[in-house]
């Protein structure tokens, strides 16, 4: 599968998985907002336990440093775990990068020529670029987001599709809800409760916890079909035989929201957090909303959409969102407006212009990429491609006079659940400048 | 006549031929919150959207409609001129 490139420029990741190694294939300029997205699916590839992480820099034009620092810390961390990071890099570029080369990191390099042809990809994950605009909502990076489908990934071979797309559920729910340190589901199963998806061992833990001592908010959630939220455990009395052992693990917040099957409770969608009145009430609607799915996946009602179907589309449909909700941040801090406001502007524009919203979201995102906040403080080594200099990027002077009101795109391809829309163009200064002047 | 409709985002929604899941999965990737049940209330007029719920569902119908040759047939509650 692919997804939606959120990206004007050409930025992007591959996933590869062969045996025991998994080669991710980056295009493009790996910048301060790329380095991130890298960042995500290297750590992916470490917890989906591949020893050996190819990352295959061959046809990457220009890095800076975040992103290098990126690379030498995965080295390390696989090196620590007997891992091997191989680096395959153009040979002008081996020089740059073998200054981050230290007997600590293990990094090794393999030199290739531009037109090798690689093989034994067999499937691939395109990354789109999450631009960290200053308004964007916290906790809900896009690079979270990807290394939820990077799970995605590695869960279609698994034989049991409603237990891959939960798992997805809890991967998003992870990744999407701000408050979250932990995620998992249960689920009643041969009139027990079991954990069926898990983000990690604490939270395994806390589950386990639970159906041992019967009691608890995951507990009562699958048991009594609304939700429980608990603030801060130092002033919980309701699970007196649970709350010591969760503290014990660091955790003092948990939300646990019922999961139903034809409206009868049969598990929970769980979330928990180190830090005390972690969740927000916009974390208390995600999580009704992701484990309405949930239950609709459990249901198995979907009007004819497979587990799997809706999975996927669910985690395109976050991304969607996230690129609108960062669209609508950057509205609102430009002109000063209410989140409200801001939507509409977007959606009068998406109408007038005649193309979809996420597509016009996706332009006022990546308009703000030409003037990154953070770029001032990174450090540009020299002969790589530095935008400061002029303050101007090559796009700009190409996409003067793109945009005229009313104009309508030829040919649109249309939207399937198989397939991503159309990629958006590079308009987006063009966008600014008729936004500026409207 | 027990299948007669009178309420108009389940017209429109019928006439865009989205299944309610599919629908509640666009109005979804468009920013809304309400669940699935809620959105369906919202369709048969169970429950009242606010203006940005209502909004949202009729944008998520409008694309669809674009999709199909249309034109942005499903009126909003918030005009042009108070954006």
């Amino acid at each position: 599968m692919t997804t939606r490139g959120l990206s004007n420029l050409d930025f992007g990741v591959t996933a590869g998985f062969t045996g025991e190694q998994a080669v991710l294939a980056v295009r493009g300029e790996v910048d301060t907002l790329g380095a991130p997205v890298l960042g995500a699916f290297i750590d992916a590839a470490i917890a989906s336990g591949y020893p050996s992480v190819v990352v295959d820099l061959a046809d990457v034009a220009a890095m800076d440093g975040p992103a290098m620092a990126v690379v030498a810390r995965a080295g390390s961390r696989l090196a620590a775990s007997n891992g091997q990071l191989t680096i395959r890099v153009s040979s002008e570029m081996t020089g740059r990068l073998s200054a981050i080369a230290h007997p600590a990191n293990g990094l090794r390099f393999e030199p290739v020529d531009g037109s090798q042809k690689r093989s034994g990809v067999e499937h691939t994950i395109a990354a789109p670029v999450a631009p960290a605009t200053p308004v964007a909502r916290p906790g809900a990076s896009g690079a979270a987001v990807v290394e939820g489908l990077v799970r995605l990934h590695a869960l279609q071979a698994a034989t049991d599709v409603v237990d891959g797309a939960l798992r997805l559920v809890v991967a998003l729910a992870r990744a999407t809800v701000g408050g979250a340190d932990g995620a998992s589901v249960s689920l009643r199963r041969d009139g027990r409760l079991a954990t069926v998806a898990a983000s990690d061992q604490t939270v395994m833990d806390m589950d386990t916890d639970q159906y041992t001592v019967g009691e608890g908010p995951c507990v009562d959630a699958s048991v009594e079909g609304r939700w429980f939220v608990t603030e801060s455990l130092e002033e919980e009395v309701r699970w007196p035989a649970f709350v010591p052992k969760a503290k014990e693990l660091g955790i003092n917040a948990i939300l646990s929201t019922p999961l139903l099957s034809a409206d009868e409770p049969v598990g929970a969608l769980n979330l928990y957090s180190r830090n005390v009145g972690a969740f927000t009430p916009r974390d208390q609607e995600l999580a009704s909303v992701l484990a309405t799915e949930a239950s609709t996946i459990l249901t198995g009602a979907a009007s004819g959409m497979s587990a799997e179907t809706l999975a996927i589309r669910l985690g395109t449909a976050l991304h969607t969102r996230e690129a609108i909700a960062q669209a609508q941040g950057v509205i609102m801090e430009q002109e000063r407006i209410s989140p409200e406001a801001a939507y509409r502007r977007l959606r009068i524009f998406s109408r007038t212009s005649n193309r979809p919203l996420l597509e016009r979201a996706q332009d006022v995102v990546a308009s703000t990429r030409l003037f990154p906040m953070d770029m001032a403080t990174t450090v540009v080594p020299s002969g790589m491609v530095d935008r400061r200099a002029t303050g101007r990027s090559p796009l700009d002077d190409a996409m003067v006079g793109d945009f005229q009101a009313g104009d309508r795109r030829p040919e649109r391809e249309p939207t399937t659940a198989e397939g991503p829309r159309a990629e958006s163009g590079h308009r987006a200064a063009g966008w600014r400048r008729a936004w500026l002047t409207r | 006549m027990a299948d007669q409709v009178t309420d108009v985002l389940e017209l429109y929604r019928r006439e865009a031929g989205l299944s309610l899941s599919e629908l509640w999965l666009r109005y979804f990737e468009l920013g809304g919150m309400s669940t699935a049940l809620e959105l369906e209330a919202y369709l048969y007029s169970a429950l009242i959207p606010t203006a940005h719920d209502h909004d949202l569902v009729a944008h998520a119908l409008n694309e669809r409609f674009v999709e199909l040759g249309g034109n942005h047939p499903v009126p909003y509650q918030y005009g042009e001129s108070d954006a």
